[in-house]
């Protein structure tokens, strides 16, 4: 949250400040569009924020944010060097210290067909990354057989705590925890998600040996580092295209575990898309990690094996 | 034997205003070469090292010589500790604080500061391009200050000579 407040211009650090601290806690997200109320997210809830800080529902009511604080906040954000942040503009987000992230919106610039970068700036989303350590607790158990890590794939809607399952899982095994002693971990972040790369830097701690290949290719970046970094396990988020299939299947004949993720609600709904059926149907996983958020974020739907069978090791475990 | 000594120091001391002035003409074109690289080193640093716009300026500033190397590192000071907003109020400030001491003139004031108005605040490109420009500009400006220099510096030297010896001449 200090990282947070040190890139906002001072009108809106002193607005944030005077929130009521049950909310600044739980702040997840502070939105800010050119012209309109300051809108905060926090728990489940979203609301305005008056200039002396109270939550309101009534947009009239809200701070408004100018075009002279966007191009503020823009400034330090890019630490008044827009021009190292050509990239980020092309990807519409922007990675601060911490990790967290600053989605924007605003002119998109073309070149040649393609982003080039947006100007004009409007629209800023922030995020307050928050790390949940000790998620993987429940399901690390399931994850070693007889000391070799247990190729993995984790199932789960949007916003059902997949990224943060998947972070935790590389930290413990990075650190080393009760099943197994510690391993060299290989991510590929394609998304600057897992790890919230800084420069090359990890911002969240995936774990004292991890090497992470950040904003790579997921199918280029696997084969990067099985051969450059001798991983015993790569990590990666959201597999998904027909090459992402292909690199899993490479990775796992070279003798590497993979524990990787997808967007779904079921297995037979995975296995349906093309890439990842071909996966399932031979066998390349051991566990299935089934989330939803059915009692709360991160809830652990099941746990299945290479045949698609329930594994159960007591009860069906419950996240957060 | 007063009036002497009082002939030689009027005679020294039109010498040196004479010396002063033309001076100025021979710190000018050094000051603006000083700027010129200092620009180009800033080009780099944008360009090619990617490297944020305080930091940039902070090292460009600590490899030029003191009355030129200030401007960049005032104005990375008043960036780091919050004092400017952004690159162009930096730039003024630094421009403010240390423009006395330097030899340029409002020319290359003209320069920096249109050039303070971008910095930072666009793609590489762009800032290539700025950057080139403000350096062409300068380049322009170096040589008109270098015939200055041929042309005055010498004159001004023994002006004042002169003027100090028409002063003890009607002396006497």
């Amino acid at each position: 949250m200090n990282e947070i407040m040190a890139i906002l211009p001072a009108t809106i650090r002193s607005i944030l400040t005077a929130l009521p601290s049950a909310v600044r806690e739980h702040l997840e997200e502070i939105r800010l569009r050119q012209n309109q109320p300051l809108e905060i997210r926090f728990g489940q809830q979203s609301s305005y924020v008056t200039a002396a800080g109270q939550l309101t529902a009534n947009a009239r009511q809200g701070w408004t944010f100018t075009e002279e604080q966007s191009v503020k906040l823009l400034n330090l954000v890019s630490q008044h060097s827009l021009y190292t942040l050509e990239e980020e503009l092309k990807r519409g987000y922007i990675t601060v210290t911490g990790g967290h992230r600053i989605g924007i919106a605003g002119k998109v610039v073309l070149e040649r067909g393609e982003v080039k970068g947006i100007r004009d700036v409007t629209s800023f989303n922030i995020r307050i990354a928050r790390e949940k350590k000790g998620t993987a607790q429940k399901v690390l158990p399931y994850l070693f057989e007889n000391g070799r890590i247990l190729n993995a794939l984790i199932i789960s809607p949007p916003q059902c705590g997949k990224t943060t399952l998947l972070r935790d899982i590389a930290r413990s095994i990075s650190y080393g925890n009760e099943w197994s002693s510690s391993r060299k971990v290989g991510i590929v972040d394609e998304r600057s998600e897992l790890a919230g790369c800084l420069n090359g830097v990890p911002q969240r701690d995936v774990g004292p040996r991890t090497d992470v290949l950040d904003a790579c290719p997921k199918a280029a970046g696997m084969m990067m580092l099985i051969r450059s970094m001798s991983p015993d396990v790569l990590i990666v988020d959201e597999v998904g295209r027909p090459e992402d299939g292909e690199a899993v299947w490479e990775a796992v004949h070279a003798g590497v575990s993979v524990i990787c993720s997808a967007h779904g609600a079921e297995i037979e709904e995975v296995a349906r898309r093309p890439a990842l059926g071909k996966l399932i149907q031979s066998g390349v996983f051991s566990r299935y990690f089934v989330l939803s958020r059915s009692k709360g974020v991160g809830t652990i739907q099941g746990v299945y094996d290479r045949s698609l069978e329930p594994v159960d090791k007591g009860e069906v475990a419950w996240l957060s | 034997m007063v009036k002497l000594i009082g002939a030689v120091l009027i005679l020294f001391s039109a010498s040196m205003v004479g010396w002063q002035i033309g001076r100025f003409y021979a710190y000018r074109p050094v000051q603006l070469r000083a700027l010129l690289v200092g620009l180009q080193m800033l080009e780099t640093e944008i360009v090619y090292g990617l490297t944020p716009l305080q930091p940039a300026l902070l090292k460009v500033g600590n490899r030029l010589p003191t009355e030129i190397g200030q401007l960049f590192q005032t104005a990375a000071g008043s960036l780091r500790e919050e004092r400017a907003q952004n690159a162009d109020e930096a730039l003024r400030l630094a421009i403010d604080r240390h423009w006395q001491q330097t030899s340029l003139r409002k020319q290359e004031r003209d320069v920096l500061t249109s050039l303070g108005q971008v910095l930072g605040s666009s793609d590489r490109e762009d800032q290539q391009k700025h950057l080139r420009l403000a350096v062409t500009h300068l380049r322009g400006l170096e040589e008109e200050a270098r015939a200055e220099q041929n042309r005055y510096e010498k004159m001004y030297k023994s002006l004042g000579f002169l003027c100090g010896l028409l002063v003890v001449i009607l002396m006497f």
